[in-house]
């Protein structure tokens, strides 16, 4: 396939690639960075065979650009402030604080009907993305390199430097603010009185 | 009265966590075993079970 047309072919992934580079890594500069660099591996691999769909391949490479980005960024003498602080998001006493003092919930979650008819709607997704955004920073990384970027637990550690418990803690904590905010957003209409 | 005691075994916070935790590792057998105790009495973390699954199809359509 000549350049020029596989060039026309992956831009109207630039989007997608930009939207998931920057939820992960907060950093307008360092998001545009890292498409830059995914758009032109793919133009000069000959990685594509089609077996896969094409986001799904330009996703693969996109995940090592990534995690290169951070490693890079670890390694500066900034790193602990660049990152936020992923101490406290691995804390779970305000998630504790969801339940009473006899550990049931204290809002219990509502109803949600048939939620599977609101994915294919591009409002459902746009709104997905808002709840991203209001992620602590670390916690939208840890989700999106486990559930878009489809990341090993272990290699999230690693990466991240942090242990299995911990982990656990931070995808709790997106899985709970993410259900709570589409919730909020999406599926109000629908709760019921508990 | 036996079935609701047996699913009290673990409450609902520890619960959510279990089915969060199951999403990334593997469950010991008595962890497998109260937490399906506890989802076959406690609507509210049913819900939230389904709501977990519905979250990881979500961010896979949101990758199509």
């Amino acid at each position: 396939m000549p350049n020029a047309e596989f060039a026309r072919e992956l831009d109207p992934h630039r989007g997608y690639l930009l939207r998931v580079a920057r939820l992960q890594l907060r950093d307008e500069a360092l998001a545009e960075d890292v498409v830059q660099e995914t758009l032109l591996a793919a133009l000069s691999g000959s990685g594509f065979s089609g077996k896969s769909s094409l986001r799904t391949w330009l996703t693969g490479i996109l995940k090592h650009k990534i995690v290169d980005a951070i490693r890079r960024k670890q390694r500066e003498p900034t790193a602990a402030s660049a990152f936020g602080d992923i101490e406290s998001e691995m804390d779970v006493e305000d998630l504790d604080a969801m339940f009473n003092e006899r550990g049931a919930w204290d809002t219990k979650p509502a109803d949600w009907g048939d939620p599977e008819a609101a994915l294919s709607r591009r409002q459902f997704l746009d709104m997905m993305e808002l709840c991203l955004e209001k992620l602590p920073p670390n916690t939208a990384r840890v989700f999106m390199m486990r559930e878009v970027m489809e990341l090993e637990t272990d290699e999230i550690c690693k990466e991240l430097a942090i242990n299995a418990n911990n982990l656990w803690v931070i995808l709790y904590r997106a899985r709970m603010a993410l259900r709570q905010c589409v919730e909020q957003n999406w599926f109000a209409g629908d709760s019921k009185p508990n | 009265m036996i079935r609701k005691a047996l699913g009290h075994i673990i409450s609902c916070k520890d619960a959510s966590r279990l089915v969060s935790k199951r999403e990334d590792a593997a469950l010991s057998a008595w962890q497998r075993l109260v937490l399906r105790l506890h989802l076959s009495v406690c609507t509210a973390c049913s819900r939230f079970e389904r709501q977990v699954r519905f979250l990881r199809s979500a961010m896979q359509q949101y990758r199509k």
